[in-house]
């Protein structure tokens, strides 16, 4: 045999071998990485909110770069600047989120204020005129609004509780005395319908936002929540070092992809940050100034700031779920409207007593204005999806991971659709497929 | 030279040149001075271009481009041998062989049109990659640099552009004999 031949064989067997490595090593890496993501489920969240984060900041850092500044130092201002915002906002929005004594004080002005304005619909107050439709509005309404009273009804616990704090209690001050009348005045609230059979367990909640949430068992909410904020530590780092990052992550992955592939894999990461970037961006501004629209409204319509701030917030992040952020909007300001007293809205001419369809118009307006001017402006030719794929993705992710699967799910669809259809585009162009 | 001051370099200074010749990074940049594309830039200009280059390893007879592909990058030869060539249906010609300090595929700087030839590595090749999009990015973080690179590349298509004027000028009389 020649030393060409020879040569050529020991090239052949070095070919085998190197596919047989890379085969063993590419399974056991998969091994391990599911059963690592298996075991740390809990960090994946905190990890991608992290790593969101520095993806959304990523243009304002290289946008504010100061030459003379070593660029850790940039980082890290960028980050205080960005950490002190978000702590604002979710300062204010903690202080407006109700604690123990304030949840029952809330339980008690909306059963009262629910059934003090169906009275007034269905001519049930004194000197009120009963009209064609009543018979009808009460047969609906009526056993709708037992099931409201029965899941807004104090226990006999939260009762005593109740008259504790009415009388100060736990070094807060006594509770308003229209308040404690309003508890007294729901005491005597009778059935609206024939009684139907009360549900096996009453639904103990603080609110149609709270009622989404499923609690976890008791005897483990206490670990499992030290878990989840030891967790959370997580996001600002991956926040942090993500954003010391110079080009390396990705320079070190594209190192991993074989030469045929270079220059493909180039353009689809390109493009892929790129759409996916402009999408996410987009959407944060469009909520944004859904929220800003919503607190400026809230507040022309005479709702405290620190309130308006905090409904703004919220139904402006949960914008991000299509259809349902906008419902969830809704039901938050109209609950909001109907226990709020002494509202002098700032727009002359308009009666406090109609907070509640002023509030509705409003996020309708919102809601409009988001449609016809926010959405093109903003998000412009970004990714599209079927509002078919928008209902099954945000009801999968609500399945997989509640709120924060429903806050993800047309993210994570926008990145596999535009993933997909840029990886294919690529291939066919590079004529690889 | 005294004994002692024999020691001396041999302990103090030759350690430092050995590491100062070993760093990739410092070799990238010192390979980049010597390269057209770059040398108006200094050091610190070089440093920022090093740090967006990819090195890619070739192996003989392993393919760069091909014909017909979306160009997406200039490629630099650190080490070793290219061809350029145009594949037709029956044969294959040969437009040149690049080597170390060479660049190709400069086009691919300005758009994403097909690339008119194949690069093949001719013998084991280490190359440096330039990424249209990362420079396009530099215009943001260091314009002077970016702008540097556009000049010379403007350049040098001009060059090519008086050549193959220059080419025609003298195709057209020949042919102009060759029929009378």
């Amino acid at each position: 045999m020649s030393n060409g031949d020879d040569f050529e064989e020991k090239e052949q067997e070095r070919k085998v071998r190197r596919k047989v490595f890379h085969l063993t090593f590419a399974a056991l890496a998969l091994i391990t990485a599911g059963f690592l993501i298996w075991k740390l489920r809990i960090l994946i969240l905190p990890i991608i909110v992290g790593a969101l984060l520095a993806f959304l900041f990523r243009p304002v850092k290289e946008r504010f770069k100061v030459r003379w500044l070593p660029h850790e130092l940039q980082v890290l201002c960028s980050f205080a600047v960005i950490g002190l915002a978000l702590f604002f906002a979710f300062n204010t929005l903690r202080k407006h989120i109700p604690d123990e004594e304030q949840k029952l004080e809330f339980k008690v002005r909306l059963k009262y204020k629910l059934n003090e304005k169906y009275r007034q619909l269905v001519a049930k107050m004194p000197g009120a005129k009963p009209n064609a439709l009543t018979p009808l509005i009460e047969k609906e309404l009526g056993p709708v609004m037992d099931k409201i009273n029965l899941s807004l009804g104090l226990n006999s616990e939260e009762r005593d509780l109740f008259l504790k704090y009415a009388a100060g209690y736990n070094g807060k001050p006594p509770i308003e005395s229209k308040f404690v009348d309003y508890f007294r005045a729901n005491r005597n609230t009778r059935e609206y319908a024939i009684p139907e059979k009360a549900p096996a367990r009453a639904v103990s909640s603080t609110g149609p936002v709270a009622a989404a949430a499923v609690q976890p068992p008791a005897a483990t909410e206490g670990a499992s929540l030290e878990n989840k904020l030891s967790a959370w530590i997580l996001a600002p780092l991956i926040f942090i070092f993500l954003g010391f990052d110079n080009g390396q992550i990705r320079r070190f992955f594209i190192s991993l992809v074989p030469n045929r592939y270079f220059e493909l894999s180039l353009t689809v990461l390109d493009r892929l940050d790129d759409a996916i970037g402009k999408y996410l961006r987009g959407t944060l501004t469009e909520c944004l100034l859904v929220g800003l629209t919503l607190t400026l409204g809230l507040i022309l319509l005479g709702i405290p700031a620190g309130i308006a701030v905090a409904i703004g917030v919220v139904s402006g992040l949960l914008n991000a779920i299509p259809y349902l952020g906008t419902v969830i909007a809704l039901l938050i300001g109209v609950t909001y409207a109907l226990i709020a007293e002494n509202v002098r809205p700032l727009i002359p001419g308009l009666n406090p007593n109609d907070l509640a369809l002023y509030v509705v118009i409003l996020i309708i307006i919102t809601h409009v204005l988001d449609d016809v001017v926010f959405q093109p402006f903003v998000l412009g030719s970004a990714v599209n999806v079927h509002p078919l794929v928008v209902i099954i993705a945000i009801i999968g992710g609500s399945l997989i991971m509640g709120l924060w699967g429903m806050l993800f799910a047309i993210p994570t669809v926008v990145v596999v659709k535009t993933a997909v259809a840029t990886f294919f585009k690529e291939l066919k162009d590079y004529r690889i497929i | 030279m005294s004994a002692r001051k024999l020691v001396a370099d041999k302990l103090l200074w030759e350690p430092l040149g050995r590491w100062k010749r070993s760093s990739p990074e410092l070799d990238r940049v010192q390979f980049l001075k010597t390269v057209p594309f770059f040398d108006q830039l200094s050091n610190r200009q070089l440093k920022n271009v090093s740090d967006i280059m990819f090195e890619r390893t070739y192996e003989v007879d392993e393919s760069i481009f091909e014909e017909g592909q979306p160009g997406a990058a200039l490629f630099l030869i650190l080490e070793g041998k290219i061809a350029i060539e145009i594949s037709r249906e029956t044969s294959t010609t040969r437009l040149a062989v690049l080597e170390t300090g060479a660049f190709f595929g400069e086009m691919a700087l300005l758009d994403d049109t097909p690339r008119s030839a194949n690069a093949r590595a001719l013998e084991r090749t280490r190359t440096l990659a330039l990424y249209r999009n990362d420079l396009n990015g530099m215009i943001q973080r260091d314009a002077q640099t970016a702008c540097q690179i556009y000049r010379s590349l403007a350049g040098m298509i001009g060059d090519r552009l008086r050549s193959t004027n220059e080419l025609v000028r003298m195709k057209i009389p020949a042919d102009e004999a060759g029929l009378g």
